[in-house]
């Protein structure tokens, strides 16, 4: 993507944040006890409350799947369900300064599990590692040289650039925390 | 006019400005603004194969001139082979539709012997059911149906529900799937709420199922899966299936449309339903409905066990 396309995407991500920010806030003005019953309130979280109760009783990279009770904190299919009516997350701008401090032995373990960050379902990655083709090869990704506070947006809330990507919202939704990003990002050799 | 009616007033101007559609908090895969149709043919507007594979004439056509399995939508081995394996399977679903009651009735009581009177109704599932007063799919009108004429449990995603499903899918081997979701009533409405959800990002990774399942990643790599589109599929469900065990699933060797719906929710992370409820229906509906007017294929193999392209290997390297 270009850096025009880039800027767009930007303004168009803000814009949607703004829209839906002020749909929000003229809404509770205008709530009046006469309107129908909200849906029932899903719980709003903050990102380290989200972690702490994702990891209280899973590993990721173990054995085990994610337990289902803990995917009730996202938007799902069963409309019986509150998350059936819960928003889509809002969008995450970060801001990430480097210079990367990160483990690149921890990054590769994160990057071709499937039940921890599953980089290797879409891309191929260092150290000869085959993995899937719909995103691109990021076996040599150090050698574009793209700003690490790109990269590690990218993986935090990649809906910033591009809001149909297929990636995963790793950072926004509390897939990995921000040491582990750094970790894949070590991995991609963009430590120093 | 005092100040609440006018704030009101001001409030209801401002509300018809940035008043948005029901679902509009969702965030959609932007596929959905694709034209979609509930028939086969729609793939037209998604991997554009659809020619490749609209029968088996074509299919047989397309591989004879050098196609593979991804350029017609992996199509090939799901039509043009049969699963030996999944005879057990049926047999014993067979076994369970003349089984006996304390009373001496059986499904062959009012369905016929070997299903006489079901034949081509699995092309037509599911459908509204006016007693029960909802959309309803195979395994939920089975275990329905058991519990009301026959007074036995066969529940959802349980070992007779599952082989009955199977049994009387293959009843309608052949036949083309049919379902009405363009006259208005419930089986549209269930429609609408399956393809909305298709297209809604939701858990963990925000994943849609159209995000995988449209036509920019068929063909494409998710490490060793390749995805197909919807269209098409669903006639050639219940599959049998590897061992390959859900969780509090005990039927591994059969797979109807929800347990693929279930299996892919919990490989992307997403809250896996629970069969027969609304919601899976709805999505089973949406996916069914875009088979319209292609035939079932019952009982099919899941993966291609073809080594064919082996030996073409081995001969071009002579």
């Amino acid at each position: 993507m270009g850096w025009n396309a880039y800027a767009t995407s930007l303004i168009a991500a803000g814009t949607r944040v703004m829209a839906a920010s002020i749909a929000a806030a003229v809404l509770a003005a205008c709530a009046t006890p006469a309107s129908p019953p909200a849906p029932a309130p899903a719980p709003s979280l903050t990102l380290e409350q989200k972690h702490q109760k994702i990891r209280a009783n899973w590993t990721p990279g173990g054995p085990d799947f994610i337990p289902a009770d803990t995917l009730t904190l996202f938007p799902c299919h069963s409309e019986e369900l509150p998350c059936g009516s819960m928003a889509a997350p809002t969008v995450q701008k970060v801001d990430f300064k480097g210079p990367v401090a990160g483990d690149a032995k921890k990054g590769e373990a994160i990057a071709i599990n499937i039940r921890y960050g599953n980089c290797i379902a879409c891309h191929n990655l260092p150290k000869g590692h085959q993995g899937g083709t719909i995103g691109p090869s990021l076996a040599e990704y150090a050698k574009r040289q793209m700003p690490v506070d790109y990269t590690y947006q990218r993986i935090w809330d990649i809906r910033v650039y591009n809001p149909n990507a297929f990636m995963p919202l790793y950072g926004t939704n509390a897939v990995l925390t921000g040491q582990e990003i750094q970790d894949v990002m070590a991995f991609l050799e963009l430590g120093k | 006019m005092n100040a609440g009616a006018r704030i009101l007033q001001v409030c209801a101007a401002l509300l018809a400005v940035v008043a948005v559609p029901a679902l509009a908090q969702d965030e959609y895969w932007y596929t959905r603004d694709n034209t979609i149709v509930p028939h086969v043919s729609g793939d037209k507007y998604f991997s554009n194969t659809y020619d490749d594979w609209k029968d088996e004439a074509s299919i047989r056509k397309a591989r004879a001139a050098g196609k593979q399995s991804r350029d017609v939508n992996f199509k090939d081995f799901r039509w043009l082979e049969k699963s030996f394996d999944a005879m057990a399977a049926v047999d014993e679903g067979k076994e369970v539709f003349h089984r006996k009651n304390g009373a001496g009735q059986s499904c062959a009581s009012c369905h016929g012997e070997n299903g006489d009177k079901l034949k081509g109704a699995y092309a037509k599932l599911p459908k509204y059911n006016a007693r029960v007063g909802r959309v309803l799919s195979a395994p939920t009108q089975i275990s329905v149906c058991a519990r009301e004429r026959l007074g036995v449990e066969y529940k959802e995603n349980t070992r007779p529900n599952s082989v009955l499903d199977m049994y009387i899918a293959t009843l309608a081997d052949g036949m083309a799937v049919d379902i009405d979701v363009t006259t208005p009533g419930p089986l549209k409405d269930a429609y609408e709420k399956g393809k909305n959800l298709y297209f809604k990002r939701t858990g963990h990774f925000h994943f849609a199922c159209a995000s995988c399942h449209t036509g920019s990643t068929t063909s494409l790599y998710i490490r060793g899966q390749r995805p197909s589109t919807f269209f098409g599929d669903a006639a050639h469900y219940p599959i049998w299936h590897f061992g390959f065990a859900l969780p509090g699933d005990d039927t591994a060797s059969i797979f109807t449309l929800q347990h693929q719906i279930k299996s892919c929710q919990i490989l992307s992370r997403m809250l896996p339903g629970e069969e027969g409820s609304p919601s899976m229906t709805a999505i089973e509906v949406f996916l069914k409905a875009s088979a319209n007017g292609y035939k079932m294929s019952i009982p099919t193999v899941e993966y291609n066990m073809s080594t064919d392209y082996l030996q073409k290997q081995g001969a071009q390297a002579k």
